[in-house]
């Protein structure tokens, strides 16, 4: 099977989006936090009770979504050069990675959504 | 405003859910050559001609989304921590996050339905439009029950 660069490039970043986005949401690693409130947009990770006290958190309901999958993005837009850039013998694996790697990221994602449940 | 997006995000996402819906039982059941019952007229549609509606409709609707999330954050969740919905929480956080694994899968999906594929790649394609038809139908259903949580199971 031939598989151009261009595939190669979006099967790789497909897989490694999911995989990225689960690492990042377990980890917390938000490349920017926006807290929607204030109108204010922090790069990296930040949490309102660092600020404030915990009491006052609702004042400043921070949000990282947004920075989980720009953070994600950026990782797998790496991986996908990189798997372009790489020699078409190996693209069999990111045709692999495409189709497995995104279920078991959602299946990561229900774990770590897990303490919704419990409360 | 906020409601104008919400509705429109609400008529869009109704328009993707058509859409994958379709795709995805004519991508795993395709029809014989004269369907006779609806659900075989249902899936005897051409499943390549919707890839390029359904990632219009699934980037319009997850940018639309991701608007009214913020309105969402500042001015529901704290109503819904509050009354203690905590299920209904989690599940709008699987929701975010299957929406993101599936913007990321996206291009790949693009690809996959351009053009004739090969065996391994109508695999590919198959697998990755049941994943967005999940994701798709899970954003709806979550969304839905959310939109209508003050008054649902009351």
């Amino acid at each position: 099977m031939s598989a151009s660069p261009v595939r190669r490039f979006v099967f790789a970043f497909g897989a490694a989006f999911a995989l990225f986005y689960a690492i990042t949401r377990a980890r917390g690693l938000a490349l920017f936090t926006v807290y929607p409130a204030q109108g204010i947009v922090l790069l990296g990770t930040h949490r309102s009770r660092e600020f404030a006290d915990p009491v006052l958190d609702f004042l400043a309901p921070e949000m990282y979504w947004y920075g989980w999958t720009a953070s994600a993005a950026v990782g797998a837009l790496v991986v996908g050069v990189v798997a372009a850039l790489l020699p078409e013998r190996l693209s069999w694996v990111w045709a692999w990675c495409v189709w497995t790697v995104p279920p078991m990221a959602m299946l990561a994602c229900v774990y770590l959504t897990m303490p919704w449940f419990r409360l | 405003m906020t409601t104008a997006i919400l509705i429109v995000h609400g008529l869009v996402a109704v328009a993707l859910l058509g859409a994958i819906t379709h795709q995805s039982l004519a991508t795993c059941a395709p029809s014989n050559a004269k369907p006779s019952s609806f659900f075989g007229r249902f899936r005897a549609v051409p499943a390549e001609r919707f890839a390029n509606a359904i990632i219009v409709l699934y980037l319009t609707s997850a940018l639309l989304g991701a608007v009214v999330y913020l309105y969402f954050k500042m001015d529901i969740q704290p109503d819904l921590e509050r009354d203690r919905h905590w299920h209904a929480m989690g599940f709008l956080d699987l929701k975010e996050d299957f929406v993101a694994v599936g913007l990321g899968v996206l291009p790949a999906y693009w690809v996959c339905w351009r053009g004739p594929a090969d065996s391994q790649h109508k695999h590919i394609r198959t697998i990755l439009t049941i994943l967005l038809a999940f994701i798709v139908w899970w954003s709806f259903l979550v969304g839905h029950v959310l939109n209508d949580i003050r008054g649902f199971g009351s």
